[in-house]
């Protein structure tokens, strides 16, 4: 019987059928799509856990693949890059696929209450934009090179500006999905470049190699050998006269570009909080747990290439550690809804970050896990506030619903305790263990990668207070105290469609953590810490987190220092609990005052966000626009003047020529008299007589 | 002593030149006409004077069609004439310049 | 039409500088060209033999002929053209929206006749017309 691996493009086809159902039939089903949806994120799911336990050696298949599966383009020379198609699948993949096709599933649940029951037109788009969303990220997830990978990371852009953009009548939607769109790609066209990089370096762009009668050597593997026995005898070409490592450093920052617009780090954040202005499950699913992931994702597929440049995972890790703090200090400030939300995602997008220049591979990995689980519950939760309080967002309108909505209040507490770090739910493991990561990285390696690493830590701490705090200030502002409006006191009820989702991933944030408690295993031994060991183990050798561990310390030279994990895990505890403890103060009260107030000037620099949106528009028009201008001046005068000039000098020969015609018969006459005799003397001469 | 071939043929020549000279200088549609045969006639020269050069009387049989042809042409061609005269209300050829850009 | 003809001196000059040219160049080939002394017609009369040949007739000359051949076609095809330029000679000739009569070609030397003095003379009918009539007569006043 064929294995599960046979059937992993059908994972990413099945969505993309429900896309194609949405959009050209969805008006004749009664639910407008939303059950191709749901059925074909079912079988995804349902194939994705197959895949899963195929990986994890359950039904005795080969534990990863590789496969290329279409030629699309064929190189032609011996020397010349083929672009192909194809399926990667090892332990990394399939966790991804699991958490992708599982959030996806219960968006799509969600929206049925979120946009079916609230009477929303336009489901058809709507569904059919979730549908193609779920298969290109799935699609993006097992790819098994970086072109293909660059195709679906496109894509999931496109999908990103459909979907924010869904209610495209009013002002602000349609704008926003435009920046976001646009933001994304500006990154994404130094991705683009470096794609091209990495072709005309390795001629080839897979991540890993592929075994078989003729082996095709990945990337990475080639970097690595160029790294160690030098650039031409790994068949390697470097440019501009750089050698391996500087090459290498420059490709990795390429392509990080696309990583942190897509990621939403800084300076490319910008566009997250805008793109709250699409719907609720829109940003669960897309904003919060697999489109933002992608760009981690990348970096976390081709760590093996990244682990070779120290300089680029500094880069990383400081911008990581940067955008958290950066990213949570803006959402102590915000007043609605989902725009603290927004913040958060970048704020843990940036932990995420920290962890892989800190060289925590597996950290990050559960991060990302923990936080798509958490942050989707969250913003489902958002999501059923706002249909409880009729569409109205600013949290200072709302109070008191924890009596009234607790299905919605208790999973939302457990995303949030998860969110702030606390013990024993899922974000408290987690983000832990990417601080020890960082902190221990950080103190045990020489120069300045270690100064880098613990300044990044030093930010990821501070970010942790602000976090607990700006997090359940959300949670008592909402949920406790008194009714401040008519609407919180009578909000409308939620449906199951809604509870569900909420329930199921309520429950993951409280136990999703423990799928990797490293601390509990250093203190009692056991060997409880199974992504670990799902990472370790893998049939392709080089994208193992054992493999990645050899190259963080051979060739990146960044050791670990000798520290326990309870001492830092116990101070970052106990920054989230003052963090949770100042919020409790200040506004678990009957009536909260808007304290923010008392900060004056710097309040005005965060809710301005620090002034980055200006800026962005001041590069975009003071700088770009005038650089724009110059080149269609040179094209018009230049390029266009060439063109032109040659016309005119067609026109004028031809004007100087027309007079020939001057209708007098008898000077054509003329004409052909003297060529008569100037074809007589040709003839002449041509016979030899003269 | 037979007159020798090459003289016919510079006597076909300047008949011919005449007329084209003819074509290109005057201006009366009259004389225009008036040089077309002259050019028809010196072609008339050329075939009788290689007739007899290579002893086939087709040349001259020949000449008599042409003689006749320049005859008809002439008829048609004052026909034009008059036309012309009824458009531009001169004969003179140099007038009629409408055809020209 | 009684003056003798006058040397033209209001040509065109230039262009003739072609015509010469082109004389230039036939004359310097022609007398450069090398020929053979010519054939003559050899026996029989030129004259009755061109006669004979144009009508197919060349077997019944009985003294024998020039070399030639048979024209009868060509001769059909020359009668048949020269009518057709007849024809369109008169086409070309006639006015525009005038009757088919050739009393049109009697037009007043060129002058242009109104309207009313061409319905004048054709109100007379066209027997009368024909033979000299004041038109005529005019024409012949008139230079």
């Amino acid at each position: 019987m064929a294995g599960a691996y046979d059937f992993v493009p059908a994972i990413a086809a099945l969505p993309l059928l429900a896309f194609v159902v949405s959009l050209f039939f969805g008006q004749y089903l009664p639910r407008r799509g939303a059950e191709a949806g749901i059925v074909a994120t079912a079988g995804s799911l349902v194939l994705s856990m197959w895949t899963a336990l195929t990986v994890a050696g359950v039904t005795g298949s080969a534990t990863t693949y590789n496969e290329n599966l279409y030629t699309w383009v064929a190189g032609l020379a011996d020397s010349a890059v083929t672009l192909r198609l194809g399926v990667l699948v090892d332990p990394l993949t399939a966790l991804m696929l699991l958490i992708v096709s599982l959030i996806s599933l219960l968006v799509h649940v969600f929206s049925l209450g979120y946009m079916n029951d609230e009477g929303e037109t336009g489901l058809p788009r709507y569904y059919a934009g979730l549908g193609l969303f779920t298969a290109s990220m799935l699609g993006f997830v097992f790819a098994n090179n970086l072109l293909m990978a660059f195709m679906f990371f496109e894509l999931v852009g496109l999908c990103s500006y459909l979907l924010i953009g869904f209610w495209f009548r009013d002002a602000g939607p349609p704008s926003a999905a435009k920046k976001a769109f646009l933001v994304t790609r500006f990154g994404d066209y130094f991705f683009l470049i470096g794609v091209v990089g990495v072709f005309a370096t390795f001629g080839t762009g897979l991540f890993a190699p592929i075994e078989g009668a003729e082996t095709l050597h990945s990337f990475p593997e080639l970097a690595e050998e160029a790294i160690a026995s030098g650039a031409s005898e790994a068949g390697v070409q470097t440019f501009f006269g750089l050698g391996p490592e500087a090459w290498f450093t420059v490709l990795g920052l390429l392509v990080l570009g696309g990583v942190v617009g897509k990621s939403a780090q800084f300076p490319l954040h910008t566009w997250l909080p805008d793109a709250m202005e699409g719907p609720t499950p829109v940003s669960a699913l897309i904003h919060a747990a697999t489109m933002v992931a992608a760009g981690v994702y990348l970096v976390a597929r081709m760590y093996g290439f990244y682990l070779l440049s120290p300089t680029a995972l500094a880069i990383i890790a400081l911008v990581g550690g940067f955008t958290a703090l950066f990213a949570a200090t803006m959402g102590v400030v915000k007043q609605e809804l989902k725009q603290v939300l927004a913040y958060s995602t970048i704020s843990q997008y940036g932990y995420m970050m920290l962890a892989l220049g800190a060289g925590g591979y597996t950290a990050a990995v559960f991060h990302l896990t923990t936080h798509a689980v958490f942050k989707a519950l969250l913003f489902l939760g958002a999501g059923s506030v706002i249909i409880a309080m009729h569409h109205e967002e600013n949290m200072w309108t709302m109070g008191g619903l924890r009596e009234r909505m607790p299905v919605t209040y208790y999973t939302f507490l457990s995303g949030s305790l998860a969110l702030a770090g606390i013990v024993p739910f899922a974000g408290f493991w987690s983000k832990d263990e990417v601080l020890y990561e960082a902190l221990i990285h950080g103190l045990g390696s020489e120069g300045s990668i270690g100064t880098l690493l613990l300044a990044g830590y030093a930010m990821g701490l501070l970010a942790v207070f602000f976090t607990a705090f700006y997090t359940f200030r959300m949670v008592f502002l909402t949920f406790h105290g008194k009714p401040r409006t008519d609407t919180a006191r009578d909000p409308e009820p939620v449906r199951w469609n809604v509870k569900l989702p909420l329930a199921v991933l309520g429950i993951g944030a409280a136990t999703v953590g423990f799928i990797n408690m490293v601390p509990v295993k250093k203190v009692t031994g056991a060997e409880i810490d199974y992504l670990h060991k799902w990472l370790a183990h893998g049939g392709i050798e080089l994208t193992t987190s054992e493999h990645y561990g050899e190259l963080l310390h051979d060739v990146a030279h960044i050791e670990q220092a000798e520290l326990g994990p309870l001492a830092p895990g116990a101070v970052s505890l106990l920054l989230a609990l003052a963090g949770v403890g100042a919020a409790w103060t200040l506004y678990n009260v009957p009536e909260p005052e808007e304290h923010t107030d008392r900060l004056g000037g710097v309040k005005t620099l965060l809710m301005h966000n620090y002034y980055q949106d200006e800026y962005q528009v001041w590069l975009a028009q003071g700088v770009t626009v005038q650089l724009a201008r110059a080149a269609d001046k040179f094209d018009q005068g230049v390029v266009d003047g060439v063109v032109n000039g040659i016309s005119s000098v067609s026109l004028f020969v031809g004007s100087r020529f027309r007079r020939i015609q001057s209708g007098v018969v008898v000077n054509y006459a003329t004409l052909m008299t003297l060529s008569l005799v100037l074809l007589l003397l040709a003839f002449v001469v041509a016979g030899g007589v003269l | 002593m037979a007159i020798v071939t090459q003289y016919y043929l510079v006597l076909s020549a300047a008949v011919f030149c005449i007329g084209v000279y003819g074509i290109l200088t005057r201006s009366n549609a009259l004389m225009f006409l008036m040089s077309v045969e002259l050019l028809l006639n010196a072609a008339n020269i050329n075939l009788v004077a290689f007739s007899f050069y290579y002893g086939n009387l087709t040349g001259q049989v020949f000449t008599l069609f042409t003689m006749a042809l320049a005859a008809a042409e002439v008829a048609v061609g004052i026909g034009i004439i008059l036309v012309l005269y009824r458009n531009f209300e001169d004969i003179d050829v140099t007038k009629a310049a409408t055809m020209r850009w | 039409m009684t003056s003798r003809p006058r040397f033209a001196t209001d040509v065109n000059y230039a262009n003739g500088t072609a015509a010469l040219a082109l004389f230039g160049v036939l004359a310097w080939t022609f007398v450069n060209a090398d020929f053979l002394p010519p054939l003559g017609f050899g026996e029989g009369e030129v004259t009755r033999s061109i006669g004979f040949a144009m009508f197919d007739m060349l077997e019944l000359i009985p003294d024998g002929h020039g070399e030639t051949e048979g024209f009868l076609v060509a001769f059909i095809v020359i009668a048949v053209v020269l009518d057709a330029a007849l024809d369109g000679a008169v086409m070309l000739a006639r006015r525009e929206g005038e009757d088919e009569s050739l009393v049109t070609a009697l037009a007043d030397g060129g002058r242009r006749l109104t309207t009313r003095e061409r319905d004048g003379l054709d109100d007379s009918g066209p027997a009368a017309d024909s033979g000299p009539d004041p038109a005529a007569d005019s024409w012949e006043g008139e230079d």
